[in-house]
């Protein structure tokens, strides 16, 4: 008998993985998750799904799931098991005695995109309310925090203009250092059903992705940029656009501030921004530079999708006011088809920003300095707050090796995997005295933590995510916690135990806080979402159901116009050189989440079971190397071992890798560098070399200078 | 940094971060508003740095103007810096291009 | 102007893609009810709540026409159309059942149950079941002929699996594969009886193009593409 068993159950719920947000309908049997089906009404998704969603969900029932709290005094001490209370009334009572020590600032904490909005809205609530500062950051920081400032800056708003469905408007679709193919495969997925119906597909990035070049869908220009050229490129195509008059003077004139776009023309229409310099300066034909700026001008319907290959530089956000400025250039905003839109990664990574899980904003992003709204947080939460901007996540690590910064509360990241310069981030968690993890696994970052506290996948709590397209989504509970608690019933424990009376009967109270304090969620409810599944933010009285396009009259500026701001080229201060003449660039694949820490411990891991280096055969035939042989790279920052893979996609003098496993060590090689505007670090651009390895063990170097890499 | 460096190698009272550090962020900074004409860009540092700098950060780069008188750092950055004492009272931070 | 992606319900299938139009209006078995014009027979049907029994129709992707279970009854033409393919007429009269409806819907059922598992007719809950249920087929009576029974099953991919023995090449899954996910790694290889659902260049799943996202699984309507998880104890032929 081959007749399978038929589920008996079934909850609608939000994926845990990427930012496209697909609704599935959890199924189960007995008890058990049996299957994850795509909803159909689903917004975001329309019923389809990719393999981590659909089938990689087992890694909540893993035997490497934590069950127990678990304290230690030192990180050299083996893990105790203990109660519940013993293990917050510790953690509660180092973070008091730290801050008694050393001053109320020298604690902070880290919030996890793959959290729900109300537990992120929670942990900052903990940091400012309970702890008393403002040192609160999250995972956004190393990705798409550039996006928040950039997108700021220009339209008002750091979130997508769009909603997903709205590249089926589009005629014109440029993809800007992002594989959606890979990274947001139902998105993808879109868009080829766009660009098989005639759109077509501009592609910059350095390498020739699957977004490039598919079934049935081929990019009408790829430019295969050197890494770190973006703004060069983007102020190239901007200088042709002014130069041939391609703009849209009339909505410049109408909507947009003319002082600065005259500055702007200016800037971008000078002689060196001109293709024929560029190009060679970015290793590309001058005269696709062209053709991309005619195409995106012409339109009529021009939609941007960007990602991490804009935002992870030392010019991240730069690069990001340049696709603003694009927009606004042309008249790209305020209908269907057309919008610069983030395409960001984590299932929740939108919420994370959009709640003010950041130093120097509250929820919607507006600023801590800003006394008017600061006190009406203080009026809700009962305590004054701190009006400085706190510490961001990599400056934690600073102050940490000079003493300033001594405990830590993490809520589901892992820095020492996921954030660049593993040496210093692991140097500055040793220096610390307490770290408080709350995760599902240990992983690479509860090597350094004194205090590891269960918390609860997505299949398991009661919540909302913020999906990539502003989307609010319910998560609902399928299976009970296996560790007792929803991680937002955690935070609230950490808070009564510090002495701050927290108290919600369900998490939609908390959604319901949210809604009180932050204007774009005015509207949301679980109520809302219960009725009409989910809503676009904003949402409140001029917009009940949610806004799925926004900029359509006005854009969330004090005079409604949309602005350009100045983006000289300034060249990383990553350089290669004789002893490091490749570039690094790193990526996702499909099968893998991030670091790995869910899809590794599911089947997923058959067809990515380790990072490998892609490298051009030119440069592998140079050096011996031969497809399959193990590999040293070097940066000046570390050395890691890796799998060589010739191939195609890179261009000589590029190699590529990607980061989902923890034995890769891929962020031994990444530099201290990153933006200007956020620290957000530059992964994109690392100097290495690649030489074949034959047997053995490799030393880690030291840390090396500039000076010393260039000798 | 090495692997090896000493925990808590500094007391409260030296700087939050590593001096350099400091210095390239704000260089960084500056070399951002660097195509704005003179007044705006010091503004435009200014406002970035009493926005989004932790005050800890801020007082050391002050400090660090007033005993080695800016060295290493751009002419700009120093401006905008001293800004941040200069004004009696302080004007709200906010996004886009910089305004005086 | 996305109704064939936002138009979709989970509780009920449409049959073909939910389109805009002008309004008509259509008589399915004595119910007047208006649909967009662009619209398939089916839907109208569906929309009337007289459902018409289909197997290679869904309302997410195109139709196809090929398992030829809905056929229905147009006022003033000729034939037993399916009602998947035809598109709705202003004033149009259907009929979904009839004495001559219903002993073609069995015939070609009864030809599907003839290569099916004998084991698996009974206890099953695919939409294929449900289908033999909602035209009160059981059983067929045909001998034993050639048949694909014997097929070997794809279990290469570590989510799911293919067993070529259920399979009724209504080619949802190489519809799903192109129109849905993009990646157009199915096709069916071979003609007439040889007909089969081929991964890539006819391999495994596993090592095609496949980029496991389960499409072509959840359109399954016979449910020879299954998820490995539905079976406690592994798949195995009876």
């Amino acid at each position: 008998m081959a007749n399978p068993i038929k589920p008996d159950r079934s909850v609608v719920t939000t994926c845990a993985y990427c930012g496209v947000g697909c609704s599935f309908k959890a199924e189960t049997y007995q008890g058990r998750i049996v299957r994850m089906i795509p909803w159909k009404e689903g917004k975001a998704n329309h019923g389809h799904s990719c393999v981590k969603g659909r089938f990689a969900y087992d890694y909540y029932n893993h035997p490497d799931r934590i069950r127990t709290p678990l304290i230690r005094k030192s990180i050299n001490d083996p893990w105790r098991e203990v109660s519940w209370d013993e293990a917050i009334n510790y953690a509660a009572s180092e973070f008091k005695r730290i801050q008694a020590e050393h001053g109320k600032k020298s604690i902070g904490a880290v919030s996890s995109s793959r959290c729900t909005n109300e537990e992120i809205f929670l942990v900052q609530k903990f940091a400012r309310a309970v702890m008393g500062n403002n040192n609160i950051d999250n995972c956004a920081r190393i990705c798409h925090s550039p996006t928040q400032f950039g997108m700021s800056a220009t339209v008002g708003w750091g979130a997508a203009s769009q909603h997903f469905d709205s590249i089926l408007q589009a005629d014109v679709i440029m993809v800007v250092g992002s594989n959606p193919t890979e990274g947001h495969p139902v998105f993808g997925s879109l868009m080829k059903r766009r660009i098989r119906q005639g759109a077509k597909l501009i592609v910059i990035d350095p390498r020739h992705t699957e977004t490039v070049e598919s079934a049935h869908c081929n990019a009408t220009v790829h430019l295969a940029l050197r890494p770190g050229t973006n703004v060069a490129v983007l102020n190239s195509i901007a200088h042709v656009i002014v130069r041939e008059k391609l703009y849209n003077e009339t909505f410049v004139r109408e909507r947009c501030e003319w002082d600065e776009f005259e500055l702007w023309t200016n800037l971008v229409g000078s002689d060196r921004y001109a293709p024929e310099i560029v190009g060679p300066q970015a290793d590309i034909d001058p005269e696709l530079i062209r053709q991309v700026a005619h195409l995106y001008a012409a339109g009529p319907n021009s939609a941007i999708y960007y990602g991490l290959g804009v935002t992870e530089h030392s010019q991240g956000s730069t690069g990001v006011m340049c696709l603003g400025n694009l927009a606004l250039a042309c008249g790209m905003f305020g209908r269907e088809g057309v919008g610069v839109n983030p395409m960001r990664g984590q299932g929740n990574v939108q919420g994370g920003s959009c709640l003010g899980s950041w130093p120097h904003v509250f929820s919607g992003y507006r600023f801590v300095t800003d006394a008017e709204v600061r006190s009406s947080f203080e009026q809700e939460w009962g305590v004054p707050l701190d009006d400085e901007p706190g510490l961001r996540l990599p400056n934690m690590f600073d102050a940490a090796l000079t003493g300033h910064f001594r405990g830590m509360y993490i809520m589901g990241e892992d820095p020492v995997q996921s954030d660049p310069n593993q040496h210093h981030v692991i140097a500055a968690m040793k220096s610390m005295e307490c770290v408080v993890l709350q995760d599902l696994f240990l992983n690479e970052t509860s090597k350094y933590a004194h205090v590891f506290l269960p918390g609860s996948s997505s299949l398991e709590k009661e919540g909302s995510f913020t999906s990539a397209e502003r989307r609010v989504n319910r998560v609902r509970k399928v299976v009970e916690p296996l560790a007792g608690y929803q991680d937002w019933e955690i935070v609230v424990k950490l808070m009564n135990a510090m002495g701050y009376p927290a108290h919600y009967n369900h998490a939609g109270e908390i959604l319901d806080e949210i809604a009180r304090l932050s204007p774009a969620y005015k509207g949301m409810s679980f109520d809302l979402l219960e009725r009409i599944g989910s809503a676009q933010w904003p949402c409140d009285e001029n917009a009940p159901e949610g806004t799925e396009v926004l900029h359509t009259v006005k854009f969330p500026r004090a005079n409604g116009r949309g602005t350009f701001m100045l983006t000289e080229f300034v060249p990383t201060a990553e350089r290669t050189s004789d002893r490091y003449p490749l570039l690094l660039t790193t990526g996702r694949i499909l099968s893998q989440y991030n670091v790995g820490t869910q899809t590794r411990r599911t089947a997923n891991s058959l067809w990515h079971p380790e990072d490998v280096l892609e490298i051009n055969p030119e440069d592998a035939h140079v050096r011996g190397i031969k497809d399959g042989d193990w590999l040293t790279i070097s940066s000046r920052f570390g050395s890691t071992r890796l799998k060589a893979k010739l191939s195609q996609r890179v261009n000589p003098g590029i190699v590529y890798t990607t980061f989902h496993h923890a034995k890769s060590k891929a962020n031994v090689l990444t530099s201290d560098l990153s933006d200007w505007a956020t620290n957000c670090p530059e992964y994109k651009v690392t100097a290495v070399e690649v030489v074949k390895t034959a047997t053995g063990t490799v030393s880690t170097h030291q840390h090396e200078t500039f000076e010393e890499a260039a000798a | 940094m090495s692997e090896t460096a000493h925990p808590h190698t500094g007391t409260m009272g030296e700087a939050v971060l590593d001096m350099e550090r400091l210095i390239a962020m704000a260089n960084q900074i500056g070399d951002f508003f660097a195509p704005y004409p003179p007044a705006r860009r010091s503004e435009g540092i200014r406002n970035h740095l009493r926005t989004y700098w932790d005050p800890r950060m801020r007082e050391a780069l002050l400090n660090y103007i007033n005993t080695q008188g800016g060295k290493n750092l751009h002419e700009h950055v120093v401006a905008g810096a001293k800004a941040l004492i200069d004004t009696g009272t302080d004007k709200k931070g906010y996004y886009g291009p910089p305004q005086v | 102007m996305w109704a064939e992606l936002r138009d979709l319900r989970d509780n009920i299938d449409l049959g073909t893609p939910p389109r805009e139009g002008v309004e008509v209006t259509v008589t399915i078995d004595g119910v007047p009810v208006q649909v967009p014009s662009g619209s398939s027979v089916m839907l109208a049907a569906a929309k009337a709540g007289k459902s018409v029994p289909k197997l290679c129709a869904t309302d997410t992707l195109e139709p196809f026409g090929s398992c030829r279970v809905c056929l229905v009854e147009i006022e003033g033409r000729r034939g037993f159309p399916a009602s998947c393919t035809t598109l709705v007429e202003d004033g149009m009269t259907v009929a979904t059942q009839s004495e001559k409806l219903q002993k073609l819907r069995k015939a070609v059922l009864e030809l599907y149950l003839s290569d099916f598992p004998e084991q698996d007719i009974e206890g099953g809950w695919s939409e294929f079941h449900q289908v033999l249920q909602q035209c009160g087929v059981t059983t067929h009576p045909y001998p034993r002929g050639a048949n694909h029974q014997d097929a070997p099953i794809d279990e290469s991919n570590p989510y799911f699996l293919f067993d070529p023995a259920k399979c009724i090449v209504c080619s949802r899954c190489v519809r799903a594969c192109e129109e849905i996910q993009g990646t157009f790694a199915l096709t069916i290889a071979g003609r007439g009886f040889e007909s089969q659902v081929a991964a890539g260049q006819n391999q495994p799943f596993f090592e095609s193009e496949c980029v496991s996202c389960g499409a072509c699984v959840q359109t399954c309507p016979t449910q020879a593409l299954v998820e490995k998880s539905l079976f406690e104890g592994g798949y195995h032929r009876g």
